[in-house]
């Protein structure tokens, strides 16, 4: 039913529609676009890989490809959570590279106008980094942050091979 | 002019077929120039000709029959003893073979340009006139009409010198006026015929394409494979297996869940999971061997190429080839082409003398080149040795000082092996000029990057004086390597076999410390210690024990024991990438996927012990 409400709202508003997953991570809700994401899947077995940053989980074997995991809640500097029976695997495709996001619950794929989505807001101190923040959308009962996987990567990548190599 | 041919299974045959011929001719050819009487070698030479000719007329590439069929006329009276075979007359032919190839890799790209072929032409004419006596003298004519810088599109058969001189003059004047106006080409009265296509106006505008050997080489590429028939049928065999045991296990299952014979189950399964494993790995090895090539692949190009150095530096040099029936996986053959036509260039450039120094030293006029290939264990190591006059080490660490690439301190300090491995050096060559041969200080760097890319290993053995070899050692194939399973606290790595010395199981009371750094007495060396528990940051699982094992790997020269709590056991494990958001991680390789479908990485020792820098001149011990 919410979702009809939303499409319904997002239609009135106009503009192009986009489809958004969203997830939730320490009770905040996110969104990130539909296309981006390949899969969700749940928890697997983690392989540990020593000398990454400290938000990389580790890698999984997806149906005989091996991918890195990266903990959305570590990356966010977020409180460590057990995992549970809702925790997810978002596995995206960033920069060209299969990688897998672990998130808490993954709740529903919710359609907007593009018009609804804001600038995010000037100065959020602490939390999430504001690089990969692409905008918030503001409705009534609810507030999603929309997250650019991409732009985090590609600025996290120069980073992290800069160290390496 | 894009080829419209109706049948492309038919061009596709015709493609395959010339490819294949194309690189056994030049081959023939070179082996027929050392023996000219070898009238079974001529004969072959000639039938493979006729066949690519036939088949071109039969598909309407009237260029290509054009070449071929003035190529098989001059081989036929070689066959028919009408003309002697010598240098100039190969030239020629080699020449004429490369335009074959040249025009066979155009046709697929799809894309016919338009190539002067008349000029090739034009050189293999005189061969064809009466006097076959004369064919030597009048080859200078020849070769000023290939100085020429426009192509020569109406040369027909020039008789004597001076008319050969004349017409192409002649030629170069209509060529212009052919460019000016494209249709006078074809209405040109001269008898040979113009180029199929108006295009040739174009062409003539353009400074003509040297038939390149580099084009030639692109013909040999490997995107299509043939295979045996008979280890096509074997994989069949193996697949149908598979599926008798896949029926087998779903049999078993179905038992199962409907309560039969539980008693027997862990039996039958037992004995189910061992023919799986039987069948899968007769089909994994029948599948590595699909991939393989015979190194002949690469080998056969290196006559012709050491014929033409050889010819170009005035030396005087005997190719031995052998092993070349030795197989590899189909990726290591792509790699090692470049860095063998390196060393062998190098060979012959700076390691064979002219043969007036090769008198002057005692040595026969004839320089030999030895290639050599064959298997070693999980190797294959391809040798080039030369009989030439060997490295020269005090030149070699005079040129790297000269040129800025060491210090003297570095040089002092260095052995003799160290002052070898300097050639490897970027930018470094003990040439006075830059040829286009050699003298940039490229090559040896490319060497290196390949056969480091290939996880391959150089030794340089090198007798002052007497030749020096080079050594490489390369993987047989890079997908699956044996490895060894070892743990770290509750994780599992996997480190590669072929670094691995030894394992040793040893009491923690056994290590001791040398200025900070942990060791271990081995016999009567002192080994340094790694322990892979601090190096991968694993958590502490709890458990101290006395005891723990060391794995010794070898990187080069160094030794490092890696200490680990327990060995698992040796496994074949195929090797999947990380990805590039992990690629540089220093001391994993890559990882692997195990038996239970858990992920585990692969430790590289390199990595680990050497660090970036001085990983790239390994050797084995």
């Amino acid at each position: 039913m919410q979702t009809t409400a939303l499409k319904l709202k997002s239609e009135e508003a106009g503009g192009e529609l986009i489809q958004l997953v969203s997830f939730n991570l320490e009770k905040e809700e996110y969104g990130i676009n539909v296309l981006m994401v390949r899969e969700i899947i749940r928890m697997l077995n983690i392989t540990r890989v020593p000398n990454t940053p400290h938000y990389v989980e580790g890698v999984i074997n997806l149906r005989g490809k091996v991918i890195p995991i990266i903990s959305l809640r570590k990356k966010f500097d977020l409180m460590e959570a057990e995992y549970d029976k809702r925790t997810r695997i978002m596995v995206m495709e960033v920069v060209g590279e299969m990688m897998g996001f672990i998130v808490d619950e993954v709740s529903e794929v919710i359609r907007i106008s593009d018009k609804e989505i804001q600038p995010p807001p000037p100065v959020v101190s602490g939390g999430i980094e504001q690089e990969c923040m692409a905008g918030v959308i503001n409705q009534a009962e609810r507030l999603l942050v929309l997250l650019d996987l991409e732009k985090m990567f590609t600025a996290d990548e120069r980073r992290f091979f800069s160290t390496v190599s | 002019m894009a080829i419209d041919c109706e049948d492309q299974e038919l061009l596709e045959g015709f493609l395959a077929e010339t490819t294949e011929l194309l690189e056994k001719l030049d081959d023939d050819l070179i082996t027929l120039e050392k023996s000219p009487d070898d009238s079974e070698l001529m004969n072959r030479i000639f039938r493979s000709i006729h066949t690519v000719k036939g088949a071109s007329s039969f598909l309407g590439f009237d260029f290509l029959v054009k070449v071929t069929h003035k190529t098989e006329d001059v081989l036929n009276r070689l066959r028919k003893v009408e003309l002697s075979l010598n240098s100039e007359i190969m030239d020629v032919v080699l020449e004429a073979v490369d335009l074959v190839k040249t025009l066979v890799a155009d046709i697929k790209d799809g894309e016919i340009v338009e190539r002067d072929i008349e000029t090739v032409i034009s050189k293999l004419i005189p061969y064809l006139s009466e006097g076959a006596g004369e064919a030597s003298v009048l080859s200078p004519a020849a070769s000023a009409t290939r100085k020429e810088p426009a192509p020569a599109p109406a040369a027909e058969a020039p008789v004597t010198q001076e008319a050969a001189l004349k017409e192409a003059a002649e030629a170069l004047e209509e060529a212009a006026a052919a460019a000016q106006e494209p249709a006078a080409a074809k209405e040109e009265p001269a008898k040979a015929a113009p180029p199929p296509q108006p295009k040739a106006a174009a062409a003539s505008k353009e400074p003509p394409k040297q038939p390149a050997a580099a084009k030639g080489d692109e013909l040999a590429d490997n995107t299509t494979v043939r295979v045996d028939v008979k280890r096509l049928d074997d994989l069949m065999n193996q697949v149908g297996e598979l599926v008798l045991e896949r029926n087998r296990m779903i049999q078993l299952h179905s038992d199962f869940q409907a309560g039969l014979d539980i008693s027997g189950f862990t039996d039958d399964f037992g004995k189910l999971s061992k023919r799986l494993n039987f069948v899968t790995s007769e089909l994994q090895m029948q599948v590595l061997k699909m991939r393989m090539l015979p190194v002949e692949k690469v080998f056969k190009k290196f006559p012709r190429i050491v014929r033409n150095l050889a010819r170009d530096l005035g030396k005087e040099v005997d190719l031995q080839v052998f092993g070349e029936e030795t197989e590899l996986d189909r990726s290591v053959v792509d790699e090692i082409g470049d860095p063998l036509i390196h060393l062998i260039r190098n060979a012959l450039d700076h390691g064979l003398e002219t043969p007036d120094e090769r008198l002057a030293a005692g040595k026969g006029r004839v320089g030999t080149v030895v290639l050599s290939a064959a298997h070693e264990g999980n190797q294959i190591v391809i040798s080039i040795k030369d009989d030439g006059r060997g490295i020269d080490p005090e030149r070699v660490s005079k040129k790297a000082l000269d040129k800025g690439l060491v210090t003297e301190d570095q040089l002092a300090s260095m052995g003799q092996r160290e002052i070898l491995e300097l050639i490897f050096l970027p930018g470094f060559s003990t040439k006075e000029q830059t040829t286009d041969l050699s003298g940039r200080g490229v090559g040896m760097d490319v060497v290196r990057t390949n056969i480091r890319k290939l996880n391959g290993i150089i030794e340089i053995k090198n007798d002052l004086g007497h030749g020096s070899e080079f050594i490489l050692k390369l993987p047989l194939t890079l997908a699956i390597i044996q490895s060894l399973l070892v743990e770290v606290e509750k994780e599992i790595y996997s480190i590669p076999l072929s670094s691995v010395i030894e394992t040793l199981r040893v009491s923690t009371r056994d290590f001791h410390m040398v200025g900070g750094q942990e060791v271990l007495k081995l016999r009567d060396s002192v080994l340094p210690l790694l322990r892979l528990q601090q190096t991968f940051d694993c958590a502490h699982a709890g458990e101290d024990r006395e005891t723990c094992y060391v794995v010794i790997v070898g990187v080069a020269e160094k030794r490092v024991g890696l200490v680990v709590s327990r060995l698992l056991g040796q496994q074949e494990v195929a090797i999947k990438s990380l990805g590039k958001f992990l690629a540089n991680l220093p001391g994993i390789g890559g990882s692997t996927i195990m038996g239970d479908g858990r992920v585990a990485l692969i430790v590289d020792p390199m990595g680990l012990i050497g660090g970036g820098e001085s990983a790239g001149v390994r050797k084995s011990a």
